[in-house]
């Protein structure tokens, strides 16, 4: 396999002079046109098709590794991404305390006349209770990741979250005030439970109208489902006997609007939202308050692992990929050494031999890098195909992945083609015909 | 046109050892003369060709082209020497396997800057001359050795280059095939290009100017 025959092409001639591209001969020859067009075009189409199949199928299958490894680190990126954006765009209240409650607002008991002081300190410009629960309060589900969560929201006041100001859905629509019994489900939930608009969840033993689904956000939203905060309540005090106990005995005054998990706050436009934080801290007891920055650091020193699996994949694919294909250029440069003995002889100089491999090696490797990226997005698709069954997913192919991929490619191509020009041009004409011979 | 003096050329031996191969050659070839250079197998008839042809440096001496001393030039220079005087004609006739037998032929205009509507007509009339029109859009594996040959005449002289070296040109042909190319160098010579055949088979001989055995790394 080589690169380079394009050039030598009458298309290639051209290239190189400008000066042999005239129309071709069987155009002008009067006997059989037909004829002579097909006896021409084939062979040398063919036999320039056989020498670059294998070179551009070893760039291609290179690329292809560097874009599938690259697809699956995105898809971390994105979820870590996803998460830090959500923490860094609100202060996360809870209670004091060991509660029931899950994700960012896990702690105790956080009741209405906290939430009363929480607003009225300097800086705070909204309040919002929340109720997160995990949809199935297992060990195994509630330690991992990509936990079910069920997230009751006070939809009577707008989302403090400046990042978040809305959750927007691909179908149907949000929840808004006033709403009972009504759900909006995550991307991923939807699809691995099957639930689309229209349809019904059952929580806690209840059936909910699912009236929404979210927009992929490959964060955890997706595994949301999302309900009025009194539904929330509703089935906190069923899945918590040891709440249900307390409430029955009357042995603490509690309404239905003290039970919260937590609370998201929002803060005035051009207050520091960790010095928002610490007031709150300062000023109200009996709450744990996440202070924005803090809780970034700490999403990403407790997801440090999956950066450096994520370092570890991308360097793994650079240099495997990498290897292959400036390896697959290379030998394809190297094993027409003959050819550039034979053009030497002819006259070639080392800026004529330049400019022809360093063009082919980028048509070459471009089309190799191209057919890698969907070969891909293929194999990507095909696979989250299958497990998205399971409301997963595992390769994102970024815009910025698949122009990193191809100018990658490329750059590697053209500069393993150099690198190979480069040391056969060192040779007499004599030896390089020896050495191709 | 060709004058080489004093040429001297050794190889290594990959126990490092020199193994000399030529010890001194003079030649000298005039315009429109057919040169024959003989000798037995491993004497350096080929790699006098490639010292007079530019394709390899000598140890010592020097080549000039029309009173131009072209040795020790650089690799592009020499490049580019070779492409304005000399036209190759090989035993194993290193066509390009993926091109076709009138893109071969062009290929000597490539280099030279002469690419064109003109060298086109030109390269389609000599691949007429020799025989091989018809098979002007065939590859080199499409081609029987006679025919590729043919081909590669065609682009040696493509360029009317001066000087044509042929460096056992019949060696893979049959005595038919083996006619028409000693019959088409002798023709450039008598249009005046200065020729030197290297070859070991005695039709060679035939109509020579001159005629030189290499024996002991020198021209006798």
């Amino acid at each position: 396999m080589r690169i380079g025959r394009a050039g030598e092409s009458r298309g290639g001639a051209a290239g190189a002079g400008g000066k042999t591209s005239e129309a071709p001969l069987s155009r002008q020859a009067p006997h059989s046109p037909r004829r002579a067009n097909e006896d021409r075009a084939s062979p040398a189409v063919v036999a320039t098709f056989r020498r670059y199949a294998f070179t551009i199928a070893g760039i291609a299958l290179g690329v292809a590794g560097i874009v599938t490894l690259g697809a699956m680190g995105e898809r971390i990126v994105r979820f870590i991404e996803g998460g830090d954006r959500f923490v860094l765009g609100q202060i996360s209240v809870a209670g004091r305390g060991m509660g029931m409650g899950a994700g960012f607002t896990a702690g105790g008991l956080l009741p209405a006349a906290t939430l009363r002081a929480i607003a009225a300190v300097e800086g705070v410009a909204g309040v919002q209770a929340q109720v997160m629960l995990p949809l199935n309060p297992s060990t195994s589900q509630f330690m991992t990741l990509t936990q079910e969560l069920v997230l009751g929201l006070d939809l009577t006041v707008p989302m403090p979250n400046r990042h978040y100001r809305t959750l927007p859905v691909s179908a149907g629509r949000f929840l808004r005030a006033g709403d009972r019994r009504v759900a909006v489900v995550g991307s991923a939930f939807a699809v691995s439970h099957g639930f689309s608009v229209g349809g019904r969840v059952t929580l806690e033993g209840e059936p909910y109208e699912v009236v929404g689904v979210l927009e992929r956000t490959l964060t955890a939203p997706d595994r949301f489902v999302i309900v009025p905060i009194t539904d929330a309540r509703a089935q906190w005090v069923a899945k918590d006997r040891l709440l249900r106990t307390l409430l029955a005995s009357g042995a603490a005054a509690l309404t239905a609007d003290d039970l919260n998990t937590g609370a998201a706050v929002g803060w005035k436009d051009g207050e520091d939202p960790d010095r928002v934080a610490r007031r709150i801290r300062d000023g109200v007891t009996g709450v744990n308050v996440q202070i924005p920055s803090e809780l970034s650091e700490l999403l990403r020193s407790s997801t440090a692992f999956f950066s450096a699996l994520l370092v570890g994949l991308g360097a793994l694919a650079l240099v495997i990929g990498g290897l292959s294909l400036a390896n697959t250029v290379a030998a394809a440069v190297f094993e027409r050494i003959r050819d550039f003995g034979v053009k030497r002889a002819l006259g070639a100089t080392d800026l004529d031999l330049g400019r022809e491999v360093l063009g082919e090696a980028l048509a070459v490797t471009l089309t190799g890098a191209v057919l890698g990226v969907v070969l891909a997005i293929a194999l990507g698709v095909a696979v989250d195909e299958w497990v998205g069954r399971r409301g997963q997913e595992l390769f994102l192919f970024s815009g910025r992945l698949l122009a990193g991929a191809l100018v990658f490619a490329v750059a590697l191509g053209a500069a393993a083609a150099a690198y190979a020009t480069l040391r056969i041009a060192r040779l007499s004409p004599a030896e390089a015909i020896r050495r191709g011979g | 046109m060709l004058l080489a003096e004093g040429l001297v050329k050794s190889y290594r031996a990959p126990t490092g050892e020199a193994i000399p191969v030529l010890g001194g050659v003079d030649l000298a070839v005039a315009s429109g003369e057919f040169v024959v250079v003989v000798g037995a197998s491993g004497s350096g008839k080929s790699t006098l060709l490639n010292l007079l042809g530019l394709l390899e440096d000598p140890d010592g001496g020097a080549v000039a082209y029309g009173g131009d001393r072209v040795s020790g030039l650089g690799r592009n220079a020499a490049a580019r020497a070779r492409g304005r005087f000399v036209g190759f004609v090989f035993q194993s006739f290193l066509l390009l396997p993926a091109l076709t037998a009138l893109d071969n032929v062009l290929l000597a205009a490539r280099y030279g800057g002469r690419a064109g509507p003109d060298t086109r007509r030109r390269a389609l009339r000599l691949l007429d001359e020799l025989g091989v029109g018809h098979r002007r859009d065939h590859v080199p594996a499409q081609l029987s050795g006679g025919e590729q040959q043919r081909v590669a005449f065609c682009r040696a002289v493509l360029n009317e280059p001066p000087l044509l070296l042929a460096d056992e040109p019949t060696g893979n042909l049959d005595d038919v095939n083996g006619r028409v190319i000693l019959d088409a160098l002798r023709d450039r010579a008598r249009a005046g290009s200065a020729v030197v055949v290297v070859s070991h088979r005695p039709e060679t001989l035939a109509g020579a100017s001159a005629v030189y055995r290499i024996h002991g790394g020198a021209l006798v």
